[in-house]
């Protein structure tokens, strides 16, 4: 049952307003430390309201029921529950309204627990008196609630994964194993990224290049899955479910798509140290040029040190890079197998062999003979001609190691690109340079832009095995969105009216979802519906107020302010 | 004859995750936990590193 | 946790266990045991009237057992599903005796003693292992004390110390001071009793007991059977009250724990045990240590360890913080012995690599960072899912396919793969979801809406 409202500010004179308050007693919890019979005695004489019940549990099947009963019997035009946090059940009572026939956003959620009765235990009138307040504020505002429809947008189910690199690889086969059209996009002339480089993998000592292969067979193998070799992203717009893309091949014509989902996994690649320890690229190099010698068979050094947290873990630079520990050791080892008479001597602040294989690795080391050392950060080694020079706190002795190959392990870095890619795709970056996550903890692999998933050493260092399980969980995230026939969001969402609207771009900045564009032509702004999560920050900052947050509108936020 | 739904064996952050997402791809799931209720050892937890959020 | 109770695709079985699996990959067929809680899940709302008046108190486990519950409980307030359940082993009414307190005042009738356990079948195509790791025990080693010292605690127990819902509201009380308040109330409740005995005499011999104590000690009375009942009672009675007051005055210099002691590796890298790194114990005792100066600014905390493993993305510059603003010192080396000096203080003895010097110092606190050990019946599990241990006890997965065990159709995540922190867990999770969802896709209909 609709109603049409006037979006005039005052109140509603369509049709009677009938509203319905289920007050709960939630058990004890509620009604144990307030008067529920008062408050909902009181709410009967609220004005608009025409029927007032309370309820043990409102959540229950026999409390939804009495809403349910309401509705229908009372015709009620609006429904207020005054109970628990809306967190707790609120898409619950809406949807037990929608199944009465009474559009959903026409329900408000009054919270008398969290908010009363759980803080006040020990003072039952005056909380009972609290109560009625925020019933009455409730109620005031129900009266201007307006009927919405949620939102409805298409879906495309193809998605773009930026980076040909084991986290790019293993979304995608990932990707398209679920049975999703799959676009990869991969700069270089052959896909694999840094693991085209690298020798062997920790910690069973696999060929990465047999790695590459396998992944790139699989790849091939997959006819919903389409490779683009040696081509960039070059423009990409649009939202969630309906992006499109421009790909430009090196030297070629431009090629558009369009895709419901993006994975951005670019990768990152190893720092190299400038003026470091004496970084020379030939007596003193990385780990990543310590793997192409390997690889080249010119890795023949007798007596070799490797210095950790190389332009890591310090003022510049203040992450730990996490991998170039277990990389170090891994190459250790592969020194000694190859020539088990070789020195080789690891100096580090901390080794950071997390984990079950890694740790083990570490043990292995040192029982195959190779010497650790730690270093202060305050002494840090100095590189000599044929030596390496440092102060061993554990003894409090100045050491020398003689050597003739030092090896820097240093962290992986952002790449360039991808501050550009950031800005294209509009997703941020965190202060390190690696793409930000939504959460650091409960979405890792999301990014706060609906549709845009991150995997890999773009989000963060990441070794071949993490780059892999994260590859998938991407593929799962983006599962969770086009596996379904539209995407259906919120009705609570922002309007900025075109009249009224300067084009200030005030609600921009403040936007943090990247919901709303401005229209040069127009010189006004515009909310992307699907995009916006009802945050209502546009609404509190716009000067001329044209931007409204649906649902929590000026005129209804008044009424319950003025309720008080 | 490949079954449709799914058991995800284990109710703490990880079976949780997993329930949801498939859940979420239409994916019937059956999740089983030991104890009385799911949550497992973060519902033990009183904030969490780096962010210092809530645990629950 | 809410979303999984509610959402229509999730079939929550808590409570319950895997007890076997027959089939292949595409085809599982699975038996659940579903255990009674002798109360019935969709009745009961959670108002929580019933353990008001249990009788039978018990150590909360959440809590490790710092804190009571009853024999009808819920697992933790905010718990999914929010049902109770009856503790079979503890419940009066259970072990044949009579109560049935709970029954009389659920208003939803949602108790029942007749309730049996249900055994399910399912039929499934793929099957994710997320079963969680287990706290290693540091009763296991002798020298640092665990159960003789009361103020070392292990990193969860301290955790719900911590906790605003936890036993103690968050405020961080010493184990020690907590018993011995315990005892204080204890006696307490024996003087009162040992009081109204006493009384009966007084009102009997219109006499103050103390004065009748001075004369009966000087000699009268003598042969008087009853006064000598109550000359016994009163010298009963001095004998609790005297130390009553000398605890009680101990008391008053409680406070809340402020010099801590954090201990990593307990457990962990330790070829006694687990040799392995449980990954997040390092941070874990950061974050509690930072915490705690939130909670009291004059906290300050000693982490020793050999290496202090700070490597997902935010942990460096969060450790340093911590170095920095929350009173954190870092110590290399393992502590050897953990003893008990005065005032229940636990003495830490250790080596600082760094500083070349043996030390023993004192702390008001003292918190084993302990290992995340592969799960309780992570074998029996293994076994009914056909699937292999690695050596570390932990399921083994491939190399190419991280998620995938031994077995086709059957993958891993989280903690039960190995150690790792919450946002790997999470990222594990999708992984393994993406996986199984792979194996189920030809039979479902991918329409979500």
């Amino acid at each position: 049952m609709e109603i049409g409202i006037k979006m005039s500010g005052k109140k509603p004179q369509a049709e009677e307003l009938r509203i319905g308050v289920f007050i709960c007693d939630c058990g004890s919890n509620i009604a144990g430390h307030l008067d529920c019979a008062s408050v909902t005695e009181y709410a009967s004489t609220l004005p608009g309201v025409v029927y007032a019940k309370e309820n043990l549990y409102t959540c229950s099947e026999a409390g939804i029921g009495e809403i349910q009963k309401g509705i229908k019997e009372q015709n009620l035009n609006r429904v207020v529950v005054a109970s628990c946090s809306p967190r707790t059940h609120q898409p619950l009572f809406q949807n037990s309204c929608a199944a009465a026939q009474l559009n959903p956003y026409l329900f408000e959620m009054v919270n008398i627990r969290d908010q009363c009765s759980w803080v006040h235990m020990q003072e039952r009138e005056d909380a009972t008196q609290k109560a009625k307040d925020l019933v009455r504020m409730g109620v005031s505002k129900a009266a201007f609630l307006e009927p919405q429809r949620d939102i409805e947008a298409s879906l495309i189910p193809r998605v773009l994964v930026i980076g040909g690199g084991v986290a790019g690889l293993s979304a995608a086969q990932s990707l398209a194993d679920m049975g999703l059209d799959v676009i990869l996009v991969e700069k270089d002339a052959e896909a694999g990224g840094l693991l085209r480089r690298i020798n062997r993998l920790a910690p069973h000592g696999e060929k990465a290049a047999d790695r590459v292969l396998e992944m790139m067979e699989s790849i091939k193998a997959r006819p919903n899955a389409t490779l683009y070799l040696g081509s960039r992203v070059e423009d990409v717009s649009g939202y969630i479910g309906n992006f499109e893309i421009t790909i430009r091949p090196d030297g070629g014509d431009a090629i558009h798509e369009k895709v419901g989902c993006i994975v951005v996994a670019t990768g990152a690649v190893p720092l190299k140290p400038e003026g470091l320890y004496g970084y020379d690229g030939t007596r003193v190099v990385t780990q990543m040029e310590l793997e192409e010698r390997f690889l080249s068979g010119s890795m023949d050094a007798q007596r070799v040190v490797m210095i950790q947290c190389v332009g890591a873990r310090c003022p510049e630079r203040e992450y730990c890079s996490r991998i170039c520990c277990r990389t170090a050791v891994k190459n250790a080892r592969l020194i000694k197998e190859q020539n088990p008479e070789a020195h080789v001597h690891i100096l580090y602040r901390d080794m950071q062999m997390y984990g079950t294989e890694n740790e083990q690795m570490l043990w292995d080391a040192r029982g195959e003979g190779i010497r650790f050392d730690v270093f202060s950060p305050d002494r840090p080694p100095v590189v000599r001609e044929d030596r390496v020079e440092f102060y061993r706190p554990l003894t409090g002795e100045m050491m020398e190691i003689p050597c003739d190959l030092v090896v820097l392990s240093t962290p992986l870095v952002p790449r360039e690109g991808s501050q550009a890619l950031s800005q294209l795709l509009r997703v941020p970056v965190d202060q390190n340079g690696f793409f930000l996550e939504a959460h650091a903890k409960l979405r890792p692999l999301d990014f706060a832009t609906d549709g845009i998933f991150v995997c890999g050493s773009a989000r963060y260092p990441a070794n071949v095995e993490e780059a892999v399980s994260q590859g998938l969980g991407a593929s799962s995230r983006i599962a969770t969105i086009l596996f379904k026939d539209k995407l259906i969001t919120s009705a609570i969402v922002a309007e900025i009216d075109p009249e009224s609207c300067v084009g200030c771009m005030g609600c921009m900045e403040m936007c943090p979802y990247e919901a709303i564009t401005y229209l040069p032509e127009k010189n006004i702004c515009e909310v992307n519906t699907v995009l916006c999560k009802g945050c209502g920050c546009c609404a509190a900052t716009c000067p001329s107020q044209s931007a409204r947050l649906k649902g929590f509108k000026p005129e209804q936020l008044l009424a319950q302010i003025r309720a008080v | 004859m490949v079954n449709k739904d799914i058991l995800v064996i284990g109710g703490g952050i990880a079976g949780i995750q997993a329930s949801l997402d498939l859940a979420e791809m239409g994916i019937h799931v059956y999740l089983v936990e030991s104890l009385p209720s799911i949550g497992g050892k973060m519902a033990q937890l009183d904030k969490t590193f780096p962010t210092n959020d809530c645990a629950i | 946790m809410l979303d999984v109770g509610r959402h229509p695709n999730i079939d929550l079985m808590a409570y319950s266990e895997v007890e076997e699996v027959a089939g292949d990959c595409g085809d599982f067929r699975v038996t659940v045991r579903r255990k009674a809680r002798y109360v019935e899940e969709d009745r009961c709302t959670g108002c929580g009237a019933c353990k008001e008046k249990c009788p039978t108190v018990l150590p909360d486990l959440f809590n490790e057992g710092l804190g009571t519950r009853k024999a009808i409980y819920s697992w933790f307030a905010q718990g999914i599903p929010s049902t109770h359940t009856i503790d079979p082993a503890h419940c009066r009414q259970l072990n044949g005796k009579k109560c049935g307190i709970c029954q009389k005042v659920c208003q939803a009738d949602a108790v029942n003693f007749d309730q049996k356990d249900r055994v399910v079948e399912l039929d499934v195509g793929a099957i994710v292992v997320a079963t969680g790791y287990k706290v290693f025990d540091p009763s296991q080693i002798p020298e640092y004390q665990y159960r003789q010292i009361p103020n070392v605690i292990t990193a969860i127990e301290f955790e719900r110390l911590l906790s605003a819902s936890g036993p103690t509201s968050g405020h961080l009380h010493r184990p020690s001071d907590l018993l011995a308040e315990a005892e204080i109330e204890a006696l307490e409740k024996d003087v009162k009793k040992s009081e109204k005995t006493l009384d009966r005499f007084e009102q009997k011999y219109d006499q103050a007991s103390a004065a009748f104590y001075d004369a009966y000690q000087k000699g009268e009375y003598a042969g008087d059977e009853d006064r000598e009942k109550w000359a016994e009672k009163y010298a009963a009675h001095l004998a609790l009250v005297e130390p009553l007051e000398a605890m009680k005055k101990e008391a008053e210099g409680f406070g809340v724990a402020k010099r801590l002691a954090f201990i990593q590796c307990v457990g962990s890298r330790d070829f006694r045990f687990y040799p392995f790194c449980s990954g997040f114990c390092c941070m874990h005792s950061i974050k509690e240590a930072i915490i705690a100066n939130e909670h009291e600014r004059e906290t300050t905390s000693v982490i020793f360890g050999m290496d202090i493993r700070a490597v997902g993305k935010g942990f460096e510059e969060y450790k340093v913080r911590g170095g920095n603003q929350s009173g954190i010192r870092y110590i290399r080396g393992r502590v050897a012995e953990i003893t008990e000096g005065p005032h229940h203080n636990p003495v830490v003895t250790y080596e600082d690599t760094r500083e070349r010097k043996v030390v023993s110092r004192d702390f008001d606190l003292v918190i084993l960072a302990t290992a995340c050990a592969p799960s309780e019946g992570v074998d029996r599990l293994a076994g009914i899912l056909g699937i292999e241990l690695n050596r570390f006890g932990f399921f083994k997965t491939g190399t190419s396919r991280p998620l995938d065990t031994t077995r086709p159709g059957i993958f891993a995540c989280g903690c039960a793969h190995g150690p790792m922190d919450i946002p790997e867990s999470v990222a594990q999770a999708s992984g393994a979801a993406a996986r199984a969802a792979q194996i189920v896709a030809a039979a479902n209909l991918r329409k979500a809406s």
